[in-house]
């Protein structure tokens, strides 16, 4: 599948995990390439951007037994982007599976 | 490809694009690295998961950097004139504790003193009454002044508490100017565990109970020993 097509639907994913609780980079990083076929690697530069955009924040929590972690959190702007993203998107792979399904009826 | 050659490989590229924060980035990788190695995969694996370094470093390129933070000296202002409010209203709050301490020594000298029956203290004189309405009495300012104290107790640990918590506040101010990532915020109230905050809260209702049920029970047997409801007209203690 086409990269460039799947890195916006993955911003997409991402919110919608941390729309859960908050999460630090690697579990997000696991989630998602455990789900959707990406490197791994392509995921940090992802919270990187929300970062920047405002739709995240980020925190430092000691963890017992080793360095703090940092995690990710949702925004008041991230959660309303994720809402109406998700709208929007739901919306649009309604239409496009109907009209591949409708293709292959003809 | 192991990871000290992924790790170098990521910094080089990122380094070659001019790329800010590239600690921060190369951390999330060796973290990356230490959990995939903890699961029990190579690090040839996990470095061919994570995908080519430059490609990587290229997408952190595309992403705007973080921007649009106040400027350092502003940040610094600020915090200048939060500090300056946040000591005034420090040694306010200083004030309000030394306070409770004087009460918690002027109520104890008295309880002790009214039992003990010593009517002369330098530079005070105690009011005229019988010896028991007087060491009911002060049975009552004892407990009045153990009351105190856990008083005092809880309010030091406010205060101590407003100081980690204003801390916090600055560092993330000054975390945040830098670019940092901040720690989570501190709560105001003070911190006790669930026993000694149990015991401060028991040992204070006793201190009430007791404090009101003596107080009432002196003023009934000076009213009764004076033989009127105004005692105190009674004995002159308002009288020079």
């Amino acid at each position: 599948m086409n990269a460039q097509y799947k890195k916006g639907v993955l911003e997409l994913c991402v919110l919608s995990l941390l729309i859960k609780r908050d999460c630090y980079g690697y579990e997000i990083a696991d989630f998602l390439s455990g789900h959707i076929d990406i490197a791994d690697g392509t995921v940090y530069p992802l919270l990187r951007k929300l970062k920047a955009d405002g739709l995240l924040t980020t925190y430092l929590q000691e963890e017992s037994g080793g360095p703090p972690r940092k995690y990710y959190k949702l925004t008041e702007l991230g959660r309303e982007t994720y809402k109406n993203d998700r709208a929007e998107y739901l919306k649009f792979a309604q239409s496009v599976k109907k009209l591949l399904e409708d293709e292959s009826n003809d | 490809m192991t990871k000290r050659e992924f790790m170098t490989l990521l910094s080089d590229e990122l380094r070659k694009r001019k790329i800010t924060d590239t600690e921060d980035i190369i951390e999330e990788y060796e973290q990356h690295f230490a959990f995939k190695l903890a699961d029990g995969f190579s690090e040839e694996e996990i470095a061919a998961r994570l995908g080519d370094p430059a490609d990587i470093a290229a997408q952190f390129n595309s992403a705007p950097q973080p921007g649009a933070k106040p400027s350092a000296v502003t940040t610094w202002l600020w915090l200048v004139w939060s500090d300056l409010f946040f000591g005034i209203f420090a040694v306010l709050l200083l004030s309000f504790g030394i306070v409770l301490a004087a009460c918690v020594l002027s109520f104890g000298v008295t309880g002790v003193c009214l039992i003990a029956d010593i009517s002369r203290l330098p530079f005070v004189t105690f009011p005229e009454m019988p010896y028991w309405c007087g060491a009911i009495l002060g049975i009552s300012l004892l407990a009045l002044c153990t009351l105190s104290v856990a008083g005092c107790i809880w309010y030091f640990a406010f205060y101590r508490q407003i100081f980690r918590s204003y801390g916090r506040f600055h560092r993330n101010a000054l975390a945040s100017a830098k670019g940092e990532a901040s720690l989570p915020a501190l709560p105001v109230s003070p911190r006790f565990s669930a026993k000694n905050r149990r015991r401060l809260r028991s040992f204070a209702l006793i201190s009430l109970a007791l404090f009101v049920v003596c107080f009432v029970l002196s003023f009934i047997a000076c009213c009764l020993s004076a033989g009127s409801l105004q005692f105190w007209h009674t004995w002159g203690w308002f009288m020079n």
